[in-house]
């Protein structure tokens, strides 16, 4: 079998059908407006980082078209190599040296390649393959989960979340808690079940707390989300200038690239990556601001949106898990500028400068959109062919 | 549950995070915006300070004490530094000016981002060394900065006083100072702060990227006002000189009289003494010892000096706050209240003649009247020797303890339980003691003048807390703590009775000019930069006391008649021309046990026609009239124009 027949085996047949055009709008204008951002941020040393970004941006779009094309039901054959190759990847971070003290990415010469960022992809196909049933006569059956998956998925989502953790990319690590739990829930745990992984996840926080499992630097996250003075020139100065920029914007913003903003006289550190929301809030205001976060939740809908109306379990819970890792980005990073999330260093999705995590996240939407594109009923298909 | 319920209830958890981050948006910036867009928009702008050249302190001739010069110094803008760079610019910096990195990386630390701080001055080498290599020392500036300059070294320290960082306690009474401008820590500089600071000038600007982007009109710097003193720097030099003479001989003597066996406890140490103008109450000259070189606070005492000075409290001006009792100089206050009051003699006293107002100062006392009968012998400090039948002339001269228990216990007798039981602390009062005395200098000293309420009040303390020793136990169970004997005691400045030697200088000015007690001053007028008049700091009259001209007069020719003929008439007999013109009285005052004597001498010239008082106390110098009025006697020479000689032992006399 040639790679040809393959690919047209695996690509999905259009006929009447089309790509959630809300999804792909919604994302297109996100990352239009994070472009226009990013400049806002780093025009002081000219256009370069926006330049950069729009390579990703186009990349990432590719990369859309490509998983949008391919069948989702074929991961679940080469999910095992991918899920080697991946964290394989994640043990290579480990061999090059660290940028600010931190192993998280493999230098690639013209950008640095951050397998974590796909490592999140690579684990909700994980466990959509793991949770859903694998036959139509699971399908039938009892809608509960056992307690052996429920294990099992933890433990899949244990081995790269100590990886990471270990990088150390705390926030990542809890991303995958977060998209664990929000997988499990919709693919039917018990509340005992949910209550029982809760309850083990506070015994892990006590255990982390109590044997000092978090390194100083996470400790002073934390401590500095509820007394900013305990490092007034470092994160807290951070978290003090991103809480300024925005709070400053007011309703309608100061305006987009105007001069004597503290976007423009680079106040907040980072303000191109994790804090790029700083540069909406102080730019565009309340208004810019809700507008955004109206934009991602409109991205979750048509996630959710995804998930009821797919073919089958595997897809539904691909697309579900897609729309929390987002939730969760949304939550954190944004929660993160205005003071009620601790810093994590998670970007936002399509607007923080970065390649790995913009193409990571339009490799999510594009597996999404073929579950999309192959949901049943399909326009002109029976149900569930 | 339905796959699609799950899926809803998902969705609706997620409506509520977004719920979350939208409400927390609107309080961030709707609610708080406006605040929070005010501060940031004053955040972006940068001060550069620039510190106003302190004002210049000169002495009544126009000497200049105290100045202001510009040194380079080495400053760190933080703003013109990236993150990268700060390592490499500190060791550079650190080995430049050969100070600890760990020191600049402190204080970098400290001035916060976009901060900028004095890293220190430095000499005109350094300056130059360092200016050679600013296109690697990102964000280093050479600035011109006012540092201080005292031309008089420690002569007159305590008077001018010293500067330092404003410590918490100034922060928090002044809460816009300048926590990076030193401020005055004592004496005038500290008094006339607001005068000498000037206003600092500022430069607001805006960086981005290390770029002055934006900048706001400067203001200049405005130099401090300039302060002219009363005190004469020859006669302080003089005065000081004198003092160390005192207290060199001081420790002589205590050597001689350690090898001939008698009991002597501690070195001489300390001194002080005041020089006041009669009419003016202008303090002409005020020293105390140990003193210190204020220019060590210029640019930052280090600590072990810092401790040591403190240790032998150098910093103390014992002049205004040394307490200490003023034994037989306060015979001058009870001669005039005995004199202007008519002050009955006791009865029932052997050798107290009340017709002739005479005392036989045989050198005992012997006191009948105890509580259970039996009859107390006081010894005077002359005792064995017997000076025979006296009056208050002959009693002031040979300061005659005996004569002025007998006026003390008088009046305790004849008034005691009335008001008039005070007679003699009211006149104190009066004069002075028991109160500061308004000196425009810090930290001055009360002084305690005893009476019965006081003791009563001191009693109930000691009462409520048995910790506080403010008086024998014994006396906690009598009908009232204040006996006959502490008003005894205190018409001889002994017992609890403690004043300061400016507050001894004071009563005797205001004895001297018929009554007039003013605050004194130690600065003459406020002068601008250009030295044009401010303001003449005037003398204050406290209140005039009517003293008759016939007892000024007794008491000035009695003074005269201790230094020719008694107590500091060995002292006083080099004098040289217009012994005449010069008076004054010894004293020594009994302090704690296993503390030697306090040596006191209060100085008036000239007789006819007062001008100066000159006080003079030596801690635990010795007696009176052996230590204490050889050093007076000096500073009355330069002050009368007469030959300096030399400080030697005069009389062993109280």
């Amino acid at each position: 079998m040639t790679v040809r027949t393959r690919l047209r085996e695996v690509a999905v047949v259009r006929r009447d059908n089309h790509s959630d055009r809300i999804l792909l709008g919604t994302m297109l204008a996100l990352s239009g407006f994070g472009l226009l951002m990013i400049f806002s941020a780093t025009r002081a040393t000219g256009t370069f980082s926006m330049e950069r970004q729009m390579i990703f941006v186009a990349a990432g779009l590719i990369i859309y078209m490509l998983a949008s094309n391919i069948d989702y039901r074929e991961y679940r054959v080469i999910v095992p190599i991918v899920s080697v190759v991946t964290l394989l990847l994640l043990l290579a971070v480990f061999l090059f040296d660290p940028i600010n003290n931190v192993r998280r990415w493999i230098p690639l010469g013209f950008f640095n390649f951050q397998p974590a960022e796909f490592a999140k992809v690579v684990v909700i196909v994980v466990l959509a393959g793991l949770l859903a049933p694998a036959s139509r006569d699971d399908y039938e059956g009892p809608r509960t989960l056992s307690w052996k998956k429920v294990g099992q998925a933890m433990a899949i989502v244990v081995i790269p979340g100590v990886l990471i953790y270990r990088q150390p990319d705390l926030g990542t690590t809890l991303v995958f808690g977060f998209i664990l739990v929000s997988m499990l829930f919709v693919s039917g745990a018990t509340w005992r079940q949910m209550v029982t992984i809760l309850i083990g996840t506070v015994a892990g926080v006590v255990a982390v707390f109590q044997f000092d499992l978090l390194n100083d630097y996470q400790m002073n996250r934390l401590r500095t989300l509820f007394d900013p003075n305990i490092d007034p020139q470092g994160l807290g100065y951070q978290l003090a200038q991103s809480k300024n920029a925005i709070g400053s914007g007011q309703i309608f913003g100061k305006g987009v690239l105007r001069e004597g903003t503290l976007t423009y006289f680079e106040y907040v550190p980072e303000q191109e990556n994790d804090f790029i929301f700083t540069a909406v809030g102080e730019q565009l205001g309340f208004v810019g601001g809700v507008l955004v976060l109206a934009a991602f939740a409109v991205i979750v809908w048509r996630l959710l949106v995804i998930a009821a109306n797919a073919r089958d379990r595997f897809g539904a819970l691909i697309a579900s898990g897609v729309a929390a890792m987002i939730m969760f980005h949304v939550m954190v990073n944004v929660g993160m500028t205005i003071g009620i999330m601790p810093v994590t260093g998670l970007p936002l999705p399509f607007l923080s400068q970065g390649g790995s995590f913009y193409m990571a996240m339009t490799l999510a939407l594009g597996i999404a959109n073929s579950v999309w594109l192959l949901r049943t009923p399909v326009p002109g298909q029976n149900q569930l062919t | 549950m339905k796959f699609a319920v799950r899926l809803s209830v998902l969705g609706l958890a997620f409506v509520a995070l977004f719920s979350v981050l939208g409400l927390r948006l609107w309080f961030v910036q709707v609610a708080e915006g406006p605040a929070i867009a005010r501060a940031a928009e004053e955040q972006t702008w940068i001060q550069k300070t620039a510190h106003a050249p302190r004002g210049e302190i000169f002495d009544r001739e126009g000497r200049t004490l105290a100045t202001s010069r510009f040194v380079p110094a080495v400053v760190i803008d933080r703003t013109f530094v990236q993150p990268d760079e700060k390592d490499t610019l500190i060791q550079r910096i650190s080995a430049l000016l050969g100070m600890p990195a760990s020191e600049i990386e402190h204080a970098y630390e400290e001035a916060g981002i976009n901060g900028r701080f004095q890293v220190a001055t430095v000499s005109n080498d350094v300056a130059y060394q360092v200016s050679e290599q600013l296109d690697q020392l990102p964000g280093v500036e050479i600035a011109k900065v006012p540092e201080r300059v005292y031309l008089s070294g420690p002569t007159l320290a305590h008077v001018i006083g010293h500067l330092g960082l404003p410590n918490q306690a100034d922060l928090e009474e002044i809460p816009d100072l300048d926590p990076t401008l030193r401020i005055g820590k004592l004496g005038v500089e500290r008094v006339y702060d607001e005068f000498l600071q000037g206003t600092s000038g500022v430069l607001e600007y805006r960086v981005r990227r290390g770029e002055i982007i934006d900048q706001r009109p400067s203001v200049e710097p405005v130099p401090g006002h300039s302060i002219q003193l009363t005190l004469d720097l020859q006669l302080q030099q003089l005065v000081e000189l004198a003092l160390e003479d005192g207290i060199a001989l001081s420790n002589s003597e205590k050597e001689k009289n350690r090898a001939e066996g008698e009991d002597v406890f501690n070195e001489t140490q300390r001194a002080a003494a005041v020089v006041l103008d009669v009419n003016t109450f202008d303090v002409l000259a005020l020293a105390s010892f140990p003193d210190f070189d204020p220019q060590l606070f210029v640019t930052g005492i280090d600590e072990d000096t810092f401790a040591a000075l403190n240790d032998s409290r150098a910093f103390n001006n014992l002049a205004v706050s040394g307490q200490y009792p003023p034994a037989s100089t306060f015979k001058a206050i009870t001669y005039t209240v005995f004199e202007e009051e008519n002050l009955p003699f006791p009865a029932e006293i052997e050798g107290v003649d009340p017709a002739t107002r005479e005392v036989n100062c045989d050198g005992q006392l012997v006191l009948p009247n105890l509580a259970d009968g039996s009859p107390q012998e006081k010894n005077d400090w002359y005792f064995p020797r017997d000076l025979g039948w006296m009056n208050i002339h002959g009693a002031l001269e040979n300061s005659c303890n005996i004569f002025f228990w007998n006026i003390g216990l008088g009046t305790w007798q004849a008034y005691q339980g009335e008001p008039r039981e005070t007679v003699l602390q009211d006149w104190a009062k009066s004069l002075g003691y028991g109160a500061e005395t308004g000196v425009d200098l810090a930290n001055e000293a009360q002084g305690v003048v005893p009476t019965r309420a006081l003791f009563e009040e001191w009693a109930e303390l000691q009462r409520q807390n048995p910790d506080i020793r403010l008086l024998d136990s014994s006396r906690l169970d009598l009908a009232s703590p204040f006996l006959g004997g502490d008003l005894m005691d205190f018409a001889i400045g002994q017992g609890a009775f403690v004043a300061t030697p400016l507050q001894v200088a004071v009563s005797y000015a205001a004895l001297a000019n018929g009554g007039s007690v003013m605050e004194p001053r130690v600065v003459e007028r406020i002068l601008d930069p250009s030295g044009d008049l401010v303001e003449e700091v005037g003398t204050r009259l406290v209140r005039s006391i009517p003293i008759s001209e016939e007892t000024r007069r007794a008491l000035l020719q009695d003074l005269n008649r201790v230094v020719t003929s008694g107590t500091a008439s060995s002292a006083f007999e080099d004098f040289g021309e217009g012994l005449d013109q010069v008076g004054g009285k010894t004293g020594t005052g009994q302090s704690s046990a296993n503390r030697d004597n306090h040596a006191w001498f209060v100085g008036v010239a000239p007789i006819d026609n007062p001008q100066y008082v000159v006080a003079v106390v030596i801690e635990e110098g010795g007696s009176g009239g052996g230590i204490a009025a050889p050093v007076a006697r000096r500073i009355l020479q330069a002050l009368m124009g007469n030959e300096l000689t030399p400080i030697d032992f005069g009389q062993e006399a109280d």
